[in-house]
This record gives structure tokens, C-alpha cells and sequence, in this order.
């Protein structure tokens, strides 16, 4: 039990080792090596669920592993869960064993695709796993390679572009925050604990100063922003989001899912796990400013979304649009607020993978996503007389996604509108048109695509097949059973949000 | 005062440089002995040999005390023995890369071999270089051999090109040096940096105001022989015309030569805090944003591997002044260990880079287009090294970056750390651009490329092999570069 996480993070890579040694044109057995690889993840993330105590704030000492790694630096090999990235690792764990069942139909490069797919899985679980700085952003970076692979070869006819847009975007804010890094871990005495996140948290940081140009700031404002940036390019927050549309559109389907169901909560994590417990008075000082920017992610995101003929890069922003819910119910700083940013960060998880795997259910046929083409003509029409199971799934997918009640995007948002109300007031209204207008944007496309006239190209579309069904089934039993009765995950994280909370009102 | 060691007893310091020196000299008997075939064999591992064992005697020499020698005209400190063993280790890889490669003749190749151990000799003085006579030697002792080897394909118009600017700048330079070092002189009145900081004590506002100007002139030869921006001019057309194997060596042995100097000049001129202190580290702090960045932005646009890997390997110049202008022991414990993880990756990508352009006659990015197909092994070596270089974890070239701009926030240079770290962004950007022609374009035609064969996969894995190893376990390469300290009188 004691090695759990270990095995947890490691798994992937040996899946990747075992991969490269199945010959090239051996697709089935690869395909089914990747899919023993991430099932045994998963099972072993459920284990972890069943053996974490609720009661304990903080890291499970149970779980948590040390070994020094470089002395010199005082960097440590340290990994530990809590109740705030046990939910981003189950996610992690479903969603990389679901896009394996939905990268079924990849053709190209087998091999490579998938020992890139688990390389993603095994940095992406440091992220969420890591408790020591160094450890943390090297898991943060290492991420990028393998999706920029991913998005470079198996991405659609933009995909290059795209890929390098979102290599250099992300690199640029983690360079910031290695700035940051390396001047906490000499304000922090270069002791044993100076790459600690644990130990870095609590504020110690609030009246030092330093010099830039002989002007005088404040180091923790100084370095929030830096590490402000270096999360928000992640999330994305207005206005670093702009290499967001292009990756996801140009992205393979379960890239898509993998890249907007848990690459962009580890922007979110960053500001949960280090930002904000590191730099409490900073971020209490911005939080007003980062709950505008929220709520213009809000907003702006959903404008955006409503003017979309790309069906792939509606979504797309729609994530922008709910990822501004995660960021305003952030800033609030407050019980509800945090326990509904980060019920929103697993359960949007959950609705906008369905979303992109919907999507990618459909460009199997379709080979387009147009809504309406460029040329005027309609893209898509009447798929609901055709593709009846395909429908059903996808009204849940985007009820789900809206925030209906009864489903779990509901809870996460209520949530954070009781937490932001008694912050923001202005904010709470406002982000209340953004619902309005993510109802808007999501009902239409529906409307313009599954009811009317059926066009010609819909009329041969087969149905959803049993594959397809099969990995759409636990994300609806998930929207579905979180949505009426979301004690479970809410359960996981309140000891844990509850300090985090406790320690920032510490500061106000 | 301290004179240091005397001839005699200064020799057994110096076996190193001796046996380079013997190599050298044995190289040219070889050449003149033999014929043909049997000539080239003979003599290549009689160079290794040399080389070889100059290198062992340089690892006894890393732990001895440090030492001034020849009279304080050379120190035997652990810095500058890491430098020398870097140094070596660049002209071994060069010398392998010059073995097979069509771009240098093959009755030519015994005079790479001699040149190149001839301008290592001169980088060596110039690591040790303890007064400012010993330090101009070592710079014209590596600069007048460089030149010739910078047009040793005799035939080409490029090359030959590449010769003169080389000697055209370099003599310029080196004529303004001189003349710096000549008013230094008349100021302090000693050549010996051993007395400097006796010297510089009570010196009068309008002997400052010699100095001063006296030492930006002093900089424009090293400068020059680093590449640092505005002096950098001569170096991607350099870089370009000269053979590959020359490129290669260029672009390790002189750089870590020049640095090793120029950290040295820092610490005996401008250890103790003053004007002249401020304003030198004013100096460099500009010239290392300028050459990082121009050597960044300038790669962006090359059509030429080769010469992007030119712009680039002057934006890592401008990366190591940064260890140079913190004049404190970890700013050259940084770059030691920078130089060492820069040897590796510039070995890598200039042999793959080296093999890719002698099949093709050419180093444009379209050479590079689907290597993935034909030579996976190649392509993600290179790869590697590519991401390595732009300092992305976890390679090598990270964990260097990450020293480095740790010696600098540590003096507080935040502004530094973020322009240098965003430099790195920018170098990311055309290092992936060769990343992309390999893995994400299509193959031209389904060739192999006959240098790759199992020898010299080999080999470039073998060098390859560190830039991981670095990357995960650093304890003992950081253990190593924090022992490489300088000595200072």
C-alpha cells in the first residue's frame, strides 16, 4: 500500500516499455497492451479512492514517498495525495482508459501513438502526484513533449501550427514560474524543505521585498504574478488562451479529450496546490482582478463559442467558458466557492470529454465538422432521426455540459455561485448571463444539427457501434449519478479544501 | 610576493599541455613518415593516444592543490582543468567527426588532426593564462591556427571566404586588445594578475578614467573569441564556410577557452566591489542579453542547419557570460557545468547534423524532411538533443539552465533570469523547427544514409547517452563542477 502512488505513476512508463517491444505491425496487441496498461491504472486509482481516509486534511501520510534525489539542491523524489488531487487522479486514470478504447480506429504509427499516449499519462499523473517543486515542474514540462508529438502527427490539416503554438505558449509561462521556483528556493534558505510545496505553503513570504530597475516590489506579489501567468497560460485564462482553439480543433479526438478533460485543470491545480497556498497574501490582493479575468473567460468564452461554425472549436471554447467558472470560484476564496471550483474541475472534466468524444464519434462518419460550411450550406441536419443512440448520448453530454439539475455540472456551478455571491456581487450576476449564454450556444448547435431536414450526407451514417457505447457509458453514469448525488467526491476533498480555505482567510 | 613555481619545478603541472605538444609534434612526423592508408590509420591513434592521455593527466590534476606556475605566468587551478578537460574531450569528437567526413580532403586530414590539437594547446594557456602576456598568447595561438583551419577546404569559395573574415576580425581584435592591454599596463604597472589587486588599490580618478576604456578594449578580443554581440559578425558565415568538423570544434574549444578567460579577467580585475566592478558587470550584464537574444532571434530565419546551429551557439555564449558577470564561485561552477552538458549536445547535433549533410551535399532543413523513417535512431538522437539544448526536462540542457539561473537569481538578477529564461522560449522555437522536419514531415525518398552505420550510431549514443544521464542524476556532475574552483591571488 505504501508504494500505491508509486505504482500509480509508474505504470504508464512500463506500459511504454513493454510497447516498444511489440513489434510495429502488431497493431491489435498494442492496442491491447495500452488498454491492460491504463485499465490497471485505473484500478489502482479506485484502490487508492477506497483506501483514502476523508477525515484527514492535508497529505495521506499513508501514501506519501520521500527519497532524496539531487542532495545538493536539497530536491527530493516526493509524491503524496490529498483531497483536492485524488479527484484530478481518478479523472486522470478514467479518461486516459477511455481514450485508449476511443483511439481504436488510429491508423498511423500504432506504436508510437500509444507509447506517447502513456508517456502523457505517466507525466501528467507527476503533475497531480509531486510534492516537491523541482519534481513538479519537471512533470509539468515533460507533458509537453509527448502532446506535442501527439498533436504534431496525428492532428488534423492545421496540426503543426498548432502543436508549436502550444509547445512555446506553455513553455513560456513555465519559464516563469522556474524564475519563481528557483527564487523561493533560496528566499526559503535552501534548506531541506526548500523545494517542499508543503512547506513553502503558509505564507512565510509575506514582507520580503526585492529589487527590479531600483523599484521596489513585493516578493510574493512579484512572483505570484509570475507563477499567475505560468498556471493561467495552462487553464487558460483571458488573455492566454489563444493557443487553446487552434491545439484542441487540430488535435486527434482523444488528445482533445485528454488535453480539455485534465490538461487544463493542471493550470487550476497549479493556483490550488502552489500559487495560492505559497503566496496567500498576493493572491488574496489579486483576487479581485482574477475574478474579472474569470469572468471574462466566462463571457468572452461563450461569445466565442455561440459564433463558431466549427462544431470541434464550439466546444473548444465552451471550455474556456467553464474553466472561468473554475477561476472566479477560485478567487472567491471561500468554502463553497473552492469546493465548487474543484467539483467543477472533475466534473467538466467528465462533460467535455463526452463532448470531444461525441464529436469524434461523429467525424468518423462525417470526416467534417461544420455545423455550417463556409460556403452557407448546412454541415449536418436531422442526425436525430438517424443516429437515435448517438442523440441520447449526446443530450446528456450537453445538458450535462449546460448545467442542467439533475446532472453534474449543476452542482459544481451552484456551488460556486453561493461561494462567489458573498464576495463578488457584480461578478455572480454577470457570470449568470455566461450560463445564459452557454445554454444559448449549445442549444442551437443542437438545433442546427440534429433536428431539421435530414441532408443526404446524414442518411448513410451508421449508428453508435458497441465500442463506442461502451466507453461513453461510465462518463454518463458519472454526470448522471454525480449530478443527483455528489457526497462522494464532494466528501474527498472538503478536509482538504477546508484548510486550504482556512489558511487564506487567514490573510484577508 | 609570491612568484609561483620555477621552470623546473612547474613542469610536472603541465604534462598535460606537454603531451598535447608532444601529440602535436608526433602528428606532423607521422605525416611526413608515412603513405596512404597506412599513414591515416598510424596517425589518428597516435592522436587519440595523445589525447588520451593528456586527458588522464588532466583528471590527476582536478583534485592537486591549485598552483601558480612558470613564474605566475600560468595557475593550475581546478576551473581551469575542467575547462582544459572540456577542451580536450570537444577536439577527441571533433578529430572523430573529421575521420570520415566528406567535407574535409582526404590528403587534409592529418592537418585538421594538427591544427585542432594546436588551437586546444592555445585554449589551454588561455584557461591558465595568469598575466595579461600569457593570456594574448593564448588567444593568438588559438586565433592564427583557427583561421587557417576555418579555410582548409582550399577549393571552396565559401571556405576560403571563411578564412579571411576569420583573420581579417580576429587580427583587428586582436590589435585593440593590445592596445587595451598596454594602457592596463601603464595604469598598474604589472602584467602579473597576481598583483593586480595590490595595484588597483589607490589609483586616482584620471587613472580610472584610463582603465575604464582601457578594459572595454581589453573585452573586445575575448569577446570576439567567444562571439558575444556586437562582436559576432564573423561568426555564422564562419561557421557556415568552414568544413563541419571545424564548425564543430569551432563552436566548443574556443567558446569554453574564451569563457574560461573572460571569468577568470572578471574575478583578478573586478573581484573587489567599486566602480570598476559595477561597471564591468553593467558591461556584460548588456552584452549577455544582446548575444542571447540576437543569437536567438538570428536562428529563427536560417534556411541552414548548420548555420542555425552557428546564431545558436552564440546565444549559449551569451547564456555562459552570465555565469562570468556574477564574479562569485557558482557563477563558475555554472558554467563549468554548462560547458560540460554543451560539449555533449553540440557533439550530438553536429554529427548527426554531419552525416544527414554529407550524404546530400547540402544541410538545408529539407535534408532533415522524414529522418524518422529511414533512421528512427538518428532522428530521436537528434531530437534529444534538440529539446536538450532549448532546456527542456529532462535533458541535460535543462538541468544546466537550471544551475545557471540559479547562481543568478541567488545575486538577486531577477530580471536577468526571466529575459534569459524567456530567451529559451524563443531558442525552442527554431530547435523545433528541426524537430518537425524530422518526425513530422514526410520522407523525400526512402535512402539511407550511408554514414550511419552501426560504428557511428554507436558512437553518437555513446555521446548522446549523457545528456539523459545528466538530465536524471546530476549529484555527482553538480558535485564535480562546485569542486572546479578558482584560484585567485
Amino acid at each position: 500500500m505504501h508504494r500505491l502512488l508509486d505504482f500509480i505513476l509508474w505504470a504508464p512508463l512500463v506500459g511504454v516499455l513493454a510497447i516498444l517491444l511489440i513489434p510495429s505491425a502488431k497493431k491489435e496487441m498494442i492496442r491491447w497492451t495500452s488498454l491492460l496498461v491504463t485499465a490497471v491504472t485505473f484500478g489502482l486509482t479506485i484502490l487508492l479512492y477506497l483506501k483514502f481516509d476523508n477525515t484527514l486534511t492535508g497529505m495521506q501520510n499513508a501514501f506519501t514517498v520521500k527519497v532524496p534525489w539531487i542532495s545538493q539542491f536539497n530536491i527530493f523524489y516526493s509524491l503524496g495525495v490529498d483531497g483536492i488531487s485524488l479527484p484530478m487522479v481518478m479523472l486522470t486514470g478514467l479518461l486516459f482508459f477511455l481514450c485508449v478504447l476511443s483511439s481504436w480506429t488510429v491508423e498511423k504509427s500504432v506504436k508510437a501513438y500509444f507509447a506517447l499516449f502513456l508517456m502523457l499519462e505517466c507525466s501528467v499523473f507527476g503533475v497531480f502526484l509531486s510534492l516537491d517543486f523541482f519534481l513538479f515542474y519537471v512533470f509539468w514540462e515533460v507533458m509537453l513533449i509527448p502532446m506535442f508529438f501527439l498533436i504534431g502527427i496525428w492532428g488534423g490539416e492545421n496540426r503543426e501550427y498548432a502543436a508549436i503554438k502550444f509547445f512555446l505558449y506553455t513553455f513560456a509561462g513555465s519559464v516563469l514560474m522556474l524564475v519563481g521556483m528557483i527564487a523561493l528556493y533560496f528566499v526559503s534558505g535552501q534548506g531541506v524543505d526548500s523545494f517542499n510545496i508543503l512547506a513553502l505553503q503558509g505564507g512565510h513570504f509575506t514582507d520580503l521585498t526585492l529589487n527590479v530597475f531600483g523599484t521596489t516590489f513585493s516578493f510574493a506579489k512579484f512572483f505570484f504574478i509570475m507563477l499567475f501567468i505560468g498556471f493561467a497560460i495552462k487553464v487558460p485564462v483571458f488573455p492566454f488562451h489563444t493557443w487553446l482553439p487552434h491545439a484542441h480543433v487540430q488535435a486527434p479526438t482523444a488528445i482533445s479529450v485528454i488535453l480539455a478533460g485534465v490538461l487544463l485543470k493542471m493550470g487550476t491545480y497549479g493556483f490550488l496546490r502552489i500559487a495560492f497556498p505559497i503566496f496567500p497574501g498576493a493572491s488574496v490582493y489579486f483576487k479581485e482582478a482574477i475574478a474579472w479575468l474569470g469572468l471574462i473567460n466566462i463571457i468572452y468564452g461563450a461569445l466565442c463559442a455561440m459564433a463558431q461554425t466549427d462544431v470541434k472549436k464550439l466546444i473548444a471554447y465552451s471550455s474556456v467558458s467553464h474553466m472561468g467558472f473554475v477561476m472566479v470560484g477560485l478567487a472567491a476564496m471561500t468554502i463553497q466557492g473552492t469546493n465548487g471550483a474543484v467539483l467543477q474541475m472533475f466534473n467538466h472534466g467528465c462533460s467535455t470529454a463526452m463532448m470531444f468524444l461525441m464529436i469524434g464519434v461523429l467525424y468518423e462518419r462525417s470526416h467534417h465538422r461544420w455545423i455550417v460550411r463556409p460556403d452557407g450550406t448546412k454541415g449536418f441536419g436531422g442526425l436525430y432521426t438517424q443516429l437515435p443512440k448517438f442523440s441520447i448520448v449526446f443530450i446528456i453530454a450537453m445538458f450535462a455540459s449546460m448545467g442542467l439539475p439533475g446532472l453534474s455540472g449543476f452542482i459544481s456551478e451552484a456551488l460556486i455561485f453561493l461561494g462567489i455571491y458573498q464576495e463578488f456581487t457584480t461578478i455572480t450576476v454577470l457570470a449568470v448571463i455566461g450560463l445564459l449564454i452557454g445554454a444559448a450556444y449549445l442549444l442551437w448547435m443542437f438545433k442546427r444539427m440534429f433536428f431539421g431536414e435530414v441532408i443526404d450526407s446524414v442518411k448513410d451514417y451508421e449508428d453508435m457501434n458497441s465500442r463506442e457505447i461502451m466507453y461513453m457509458i461510465p462518463l454518463c453514469v458519472a454526470v448522471i449519478v454525480f449530478g443527483i448525488y455528489p457526497s462522494p467526491v464532494l466528501n474527498i476533498m472538503k478536509a482538504s479544501v477546508g484548510s486550504l480555505v482556512s489558511l487564506m482567510a487567514k490573510f484577508h | 610576493m609570491d612568484l609561483g613555481l620555477n621552470y623546473l619545478a612547474s613542469v610536472s603541472h603541465y604534462v598535460p599541455e606537454i603531451v598535447a605538444l608532444v601529440t602535436m609534434i608526433g602528428v606532423v612526423f607521422l605525416e611526413a613518415t608515412y603513405d596512404g592508408i597506412e599513414k591515416r590509420t598510424m596517425m589518428f591513434s597516435f592522436a587519440y593516444l595523445g589525447l588520451f592521455a593528456s586527458l588522464a593527466s588532466l583528471s590527476l590534476n582536478l583534485s592537486s592543490e591549485p598552483t601558480a606556475i612558470f613564474f605566475n605566468a600560468a595557475v593550475i587551478d581546478p576551473f581551469s582543468t575542467m575547462m582544459k578537460i572540456i577542451m580536450v574531450f570537444g577536439t577527441i569528437g571533433s578529430i572523430y567527426m573529421s575521420q570520415n567526413s566528406r567535407d574535409i580532403y582526404a590528403d587534409f586530414r592529418s592537418e585538421f588532426v594538427l591544427l585542432s590539437i594546436g588551437v586546444l594547446i592555445g585554449g589551454m594557456i588561455l584557461a591558465s593564462a595568469n598575466n595579461m602576456l600569457s593570456l594574448y598568447i593564448g588567444v593568438e595561438t588559438l586565433s592564427i591556427l583557427s583561421y587557417v583551419m576555418a579555410s582548409l577546404k582550399r577549393n571552396d569559395e565559401l571556405s576560403s571566404e571563411a578564412g579571411l573574415k576569420y583573420s581579417l576580425y580576429g587580427g583587428l581584435s586582436a590589435g585593440l586588445m593590445l592596445f587595451g592591454m598596454s594602457h592596463i599596463y601603464g595604469v598598474l604597472s604589472t602584467i602579473q594578475f597576481s598583483e593586480v589587486s595590490v595595484a588597483l588599490k589607490g589609483l586616482s580618478s584620471s587613472q580610472y578614467g584610463i582603465l575604464v576604456p582601457s578594459f572595454l578594449l581589453f573585452f573586445v578580443g575575448l569577446g570576439y573569441k567567444i562571439a558575444s554581440v556586437p562582436f559576432h559578425m564573423w561568426s555564422p558565415d564562419v561557421y557556415e564556410g568552414s568544413p563541419l568538423p571545424v564548425t564543430t570544434f569551432f563552436s566548443i574549444v574556443p567558446k569554453v577557452a574564451g569563457i574560461a578567460a573572460i571569468i577568470r579577467v572578471s574575478h583578478v580585475f573586478f573581484g573587489q566591489e567599486g566602480i570598476l566592478q559595477y561597471s564591468w558587470v553593467a558591461l556584460l550584464l548588456v552584452i549577455s542579453v544582446l548575444t542571447m537574444t540576437v543569437g536567438n532571434v538570428a536562428a529563427i530565419g536560417q534556411q541552414s542547419v548548420k548555420r542555425m546551429l552557428a546564431y545558436s551557439s552564440i546565444s549559449h555564449a551569451g547564456f555562459m557570460l552570465m555565469g562570468a558577470l556574477l564574479i562569485n564561485q557558482d557563477g563558475a561552477s555554472s558554467v563549468a557545468f554548462y560547458a560540460i552538458v554543451y560539449l555533449f549536445m553540440t557533439l550530438v547535433s553536429f554529427y548527426v547534423v554531419g552525416y544527414v549533410a554529407d550524404y546530400f551535399g547540402n544541410d538545408d532543413f529539407e535534408r532533415f524532411n522524414g529522418l524518422i523513417h529511414n533512421h528512427p535512431l538518428a532522428a530521436i538522437i537528434l531530437s534529444t538533443a534538440m529539446l536538450s539544448l532549448a532546456g527542456v526536462p529532462p535533458l541535460g540542457g535543462f538541468v544546466s539552465k537550471f544551475n545557471l539561473l540559479s547562481a543568478v537569481v541567488k545575486e538577486g538578477h531577477y530580471t536577468l533570469a526571466i529575459i534569459a529564461g524567456l530567451n529559451s522560449v524563443v531558442s525552442l522555437f527554431y530547435y523545433m523547427k528541426i524537430v518537425r522536419y524530422m518526425i513530422l514531415n514526410k520522407p523525400e525518398s526512402e535512402e539511407k544514409i550511408s554514414g550511419f552505420t552501426k560504428v557511428n550510431m554507436t558512437v553518437v549514443g555513446l555521446v548522446a547517452a549523457p545528456i539523459i544521464i545528466i538530465g536524471l542524476f546530476w549529484n555527482n556532475i553538480h558535485q564535480i563542477a562546485s569542486e572546479a574552483t578558482l584560484f585567485i591571488q
